[in-house]
């Protein structure tokens, strides 16, 4: 668990999009105290076992659920680091929006060259 | 260019060498907007007229409330399907103010709910039940 690679989907957008539905947060809420075997998520939801699994591996390549094997189970429990990456999202956003507002500003209204900045 | 994160706020702030009026436009108009930030945006930047903005597959929607050209506009700012930040729950205030010929750019969002979460990590326990209630 210690060492692995942040992957590209483990972005903030990413993350935010795999929260954004209700099934997935119901996933994270019940492995959130502790792992539990994808059979025992499947069996709190109405959805098919494809629909639950289509899920699980949203939240996984989100980054926001840890996989482990036991024999022929498959345990899932929640990763936290993720949701830092969205607590830092705004903090992020507007800095670099602003710089992107300055280029896309001054890019349009140059000023004279050889003006005193 | 900075950023502070500070009991629910985010202020950023930026030096443009334009006037004021000239940046303004960039927070009205939505071609102009979304030369720095989102995909696509629709705009109607009268207090209580619409600040809807898509970033990739995130939709915010907001509202205009205060519109002062050309040294002020605030809206309403939320992500939709996200419950920590819905739409309508924080606050966006820009002012821009003339520093010669340039413009100070002051961008200040309050009324994130990560406030608590950083002082306190145990506190993400607190966020995800948030992010969770259904």
């Amino acid at each position: 668990m210690v060492g692995r690679t942040r992957s590209k989907n483990e972005t903030p957008d990413a993350v935010l999009r795999a929260l954004a539905d209700p099934h997935r947060r119901q996933i994270l809420r019940l492995v959130q105290h502790g792992e539990l075997p994808a059979g025992q998520i499947a069996a709190s939801f109405t959805l098919t076992q494809q629909a639950v699994s289509q899920h699980i591996g949203v939240l996984k390549s989100a980054g926001l659920l840890t996989e482990r094997r036991d024999g022929t189970r498959r345990l899932y429990s929640l990763r936290q680091e993720p949701l830092e990456s969205v607590r830092g999202l705004l903090a992020e956003l507007w800095p670099e929006a602003l710089s992107r507002l300055k280029r896309a500003v001054e890019e349009a209204h140059p000023r004279d060259s050889g003006r005193d900045a | 260019m900075s950023a502070e994160v500070h009991d629910g706020i985010v202020i950023a702030t930026e030096h443009i060498q334009a006037a004021p009026e000239v940046v303004f436009r960039y927070f009205t108009d939505p071609a102009l907007l979304t030369t720095w930030i989102g995909d696509l945006a629709e705009l109607d930047p009268l207090p209580g007229g619409r600040f809807d903005l898509v970033m990739g597959d995130v939709r915010c929607r907001g509202t205009y409330l205060v519109v002062e050209p050309p040294h002020r506009v605030t809206f309403s700012w939320g992500i939709d399907g996200n419950r920590a930040l819905p739409p309508g729950a924080s606050t966006v205030e820009v002012v821009l103010t003339p520093d010669g010929d340039d413009t100070m750019v002051v961008l200040t969002h309050r009324g994130l709910p990560e406030n608590r979460i950083e002082q306190h990590r145990a506190g993400w326990e607190h966020q995800l039940a948030r992010l969770c209630r259904t």
